[in-house]
């Protein structure tokens, strides 16, 4: 009764090509996702925490709408929304990409406050008692314990919002999971494809999670758990 | 109701938000099911993966280690999609949502759990053991009241996760708030323009997911929660 | 002799908790001072007040010819003019012992990399640590990560060392060393103050002992006067305490 035909996936060799290009989209889309939306997070980070006004309620705002909102709405916003009212046309690449990075920026930022907020306070004490000015103790002191703290922390998430990043597909970027939809509309064996599909997502992010964490201990040798 | 939104924005908008809310119903309505049972079949699995029994705790630690690297979108796509030609038999979108989204939430909330269940100081375990009480019973009297404390305020925050899950069932033609809030962006009438049919949808679901969030976050202050270390907790184990 | 800290009926509140009480208290150059007393007399948060990492309420407070404001405007000219040891040690974790000791100098006096370098090995020679340099802090033991601070400190070469408890969270074993250490720094003239509970420490240098308790100067003397006869009842008490 069980007829798994997984050869139906490889059959033909646009399926294959499609298949390789998905999985070269979805990690690039994350790589580069994964870099600016760690800088607009730190940004954010510090705009959150910080104790003017002007800076702090809108990046407060823009934290609690991201994270209360599915990023699929968002997606479509940023994808159909923004270039109706900009009327400005990006590849949907580009708009999928602006979408992905604002989404993770908000997730990374609440992450890295978080940090700052656990690195010890005799820490910044010491080095006001160097004479380091504040925004010396900001990008010598605290930030690199910080990020060192919150680090493993980072990582889940990446490879947490990159499980969620298939719904790209939906705006016609051809990655992992479009190929996936691609090759199942072609070859009916539905089943089959999002079997692969999946344990390449689960192969995909057991990868990102090595790399990363290998990273993360060339980055912050000197890290110890408490 | 109506006649009273029609008059403030409207009849055109006023019918198009009554459709998105009436749409919501059935967001909130999977959303509930999704946790419940997620929220059971989680609770079992915590349970097998502190057992003893190592074969039991293996395979515990296998089926949340699945469900967790398995992505939500593969989920539906399998039960509503994948199984129905694959087994020629017809599973109606609910069905298929409600299942993925329960074995998503399962995994996540087992996982959840297990970190508040370790975060208990080892000598508690050992307390209980000194005072003669049996595993199942140092569970119960000692360290699970300790634990839920812990648990609740990521338990209450895992919920907007769920919400924000169920979004993805449009996608095997659920007839939630996002097909619906699709449907109307597509539809190219004046008035529905994507900009501000989804502005809406998100504002919604905002409203659904950020109560959550803030009553989440005033748990974890007046249970006073480091959540930050049950956080790397988790992580360490994922 | 020239004064190097004057302290003027210096008030501080934490909330309505009074912590320091009419402090006077003046201290010149070269002089080394021991300050004691039970926990929560306020003898850290004076020794904070002199660096200005504490604002204070009233009263006014002159370390190095430079009159502290009370909101801690001017608390870097203050900080860099003005080392510190702390009980909890602070170092950097995820610098190296050389890169804790060159990032001050490099950031707050200007100095290159191979300046900064010289002068952090010079005095993590003078603590008898140099080996350790390319280590991190965690690598290192108790006694050896506060020698570090200690070189940290000196390394922006400063006008006085102010001491909070440097060694109450050291092992027993590896006080003296760090004692051994502040005995020679005392010796090359360096203006000290120090919070401490060591009581040989104190007799072997300190020219003046400062009792303090519930935030007020009890007593102060020196310390052949202090340990033989003390004046007040309270400092007698806590001498029996500490000295068993």
């Amino acid at each position: 009764m069980i007829d798994l035909r997984f050869y139906e996936i490889w059959r033909e060799q646009i399926f294959v090509e499609k298949l390789i290009n998905g999985i070269g989209t979805s990690i690039l889309l994350m790589i580069l996702g994964g870099i600016i939306g760690f800088i607009f997070g730190l940004a954010l980070a510090t705009a959150r925490g910080s104790k003017i006004r002007f800076l702090r309620i809108p990046s407060a705002t823009f934290i609690e709408s991201v994270r209360n909102t599915p990023l699929i709405v968002q997606l479509f916003f940023v994808c159909f929304g923004l270039p109706m009212i900009f009327e400005y046309r990006w590849p949907f690449f580009a708009s999928a990409l602006l979408a992905l990075c604002l989404n993770f920026s908000a997730y990374y930022a609440e992450i890295i406050r978080a940090g700052f907020d656990n690195v010890e306070y005799g820490q910044s004490e010491a080095a006001r008692a160097l004479g380091l000015g504040k925004n010396d103790i900001l990008a010598y002191i605290v930030l690199p314990q910080a990020l060192a703290k919150v680090y493993p922390s980072l990582v889940s998430q990446f490879v947490f919002l990159f499980l969620t990043t298939g719904i790209i597909s939906e705006v016609g970027v051809e990655d992992l999971t479009w190929a996936g939809r691609y090759i199942a509309d072609r070859n009916f064996r539905d089943f089959e494809v999002f079997i692969v599909l999946t344990i390449a997502y689960a192969l995909l992010s057991v990868m990102f999670r090595g790399v990363l964490t290998a990273t993360g201990q060339l980055v912050f040798p000197w890290y110890r758990e408490k | 109701m109506i006649e009273f939104l029609s008059t403030l924005i409207g009849p055109f908008h006023a019918k198009m938000l009554a459709v998105l809310l009436s749409a919501t119903q059935w967001t909130v309505y999977l959303s509930l099911t999704a946790f419940i049972g997620g929220g059971l079949i989680g609770l079992i699995f915590t349970l097998l993966r502190i057992t003893p029994i190592n074969w039991i705790r293996k395979f515990a630690v296998a089926y949340i280690w699945t469900f967790q690297s398995v992505p939500l979108l593969m989920l539906l796509f399998l039960t509503g999609l994948g199984i129905p030609i694959f087994y020629q038999v017809n599973v109606p979108p609910w069905m298929a949502a409600t299942v993925s989204l329960t074995l998503f939430t399962s995994a996540y909330m087992s996982e959840v759990w297990r970190g508040a269940l370790q975060s208990i100081d080892v000598g508690q375990w050992e307390a209980g053991r000194a005072l003669g009480l049996g595993f199942v019973k140092n569970l119960r009297y000692v360290i699970s009241p300790q634990a839920l404390k812990i648990a609740t305020p990521p338990t209450v925050g895992f919920m907007v996760q769920v919400i924000k899950g169920t979004s993805l069932a449009y996608i095997i033609d659920f007839n939630d708030l996002m097909r619906w809030g699709k449907k109307i962006g597509n539809s190219q009438i004046d008035g529905a323009e994507p900009f501000i049919v989804f502005p809406l949808v998100a504002l919604i679901y905002f409203l659904l997911c950020f109560p959550l969030t803030l009553l989440s976050r005033r748990l974890e202050q007046s249970l006073n929660i480091d959540s930050n270390k049950l956080m790397l907790t988790i992580n360490k184990g994922g | 002799m020239e004064t190097c800290i004057n302290l003027n009926d210096l008030n501080k509140w934490f909330g309505s908790f009074q912590v320091l009480d009419s402090i006077n208290l003046s201290i010149s150059t070269a002089e080394k001072v021991v300050i004691c007393g039970p926990s929560g007399s306020g003898k850290s948060t004076l020794i904070r007040c002199v660096n200005a990492l504490e604002p204070f309420q009233s009263g006014s407070v002159n370390v190095c010819g430079i009159s502290v404001e009370k909101n801690g405007r001017n608390a870097t000219d203050i900080q860099r003019r003005v080392g510190m040891v702390f009980q909890q040690f602070n170092l950097f974790p995820h610098l190296s012992v050389l890169k804790n000791c060159t990032l001050a100098p490099c950031r707050v006096l200007g100095l290159s990399d191979d300046e900064a370098g010289a002068k952090a090995m010079h005095y993590l020679e003078r603590v008898r640590i140099p080996e350790q340099a390319s280590k991190y802090p965690a690598d290192l033991s108790g006694g050896q990560q506060q020698r570090v601070a200690i070189a940290r400190a000196l390394t922006m070469e400063p006008e006085l060392m102010l001491f909070d408890e440097p060694t109450s969270a050291l092992d027993p074993e590896v006080v003296t060393e760090v004692l051994d250490t502040m005995v020679d720094l005392a010796e090359t003239g360096m203006t000290m103050i120090c919070v401490t509970h060591e009581m040989g420490f104190a007799k072997q240098v300190a020219d003046r002992v400062v009792f303090m308790d519930e935030g007020k100067i009890i007593e102060i003397a020196t310390p052949e006067k202090f340990f033989s006869e003390p004046t007040h009842e309270r400092t007698q008490f806590f001498l029996s305490r500490v000295l068993g």
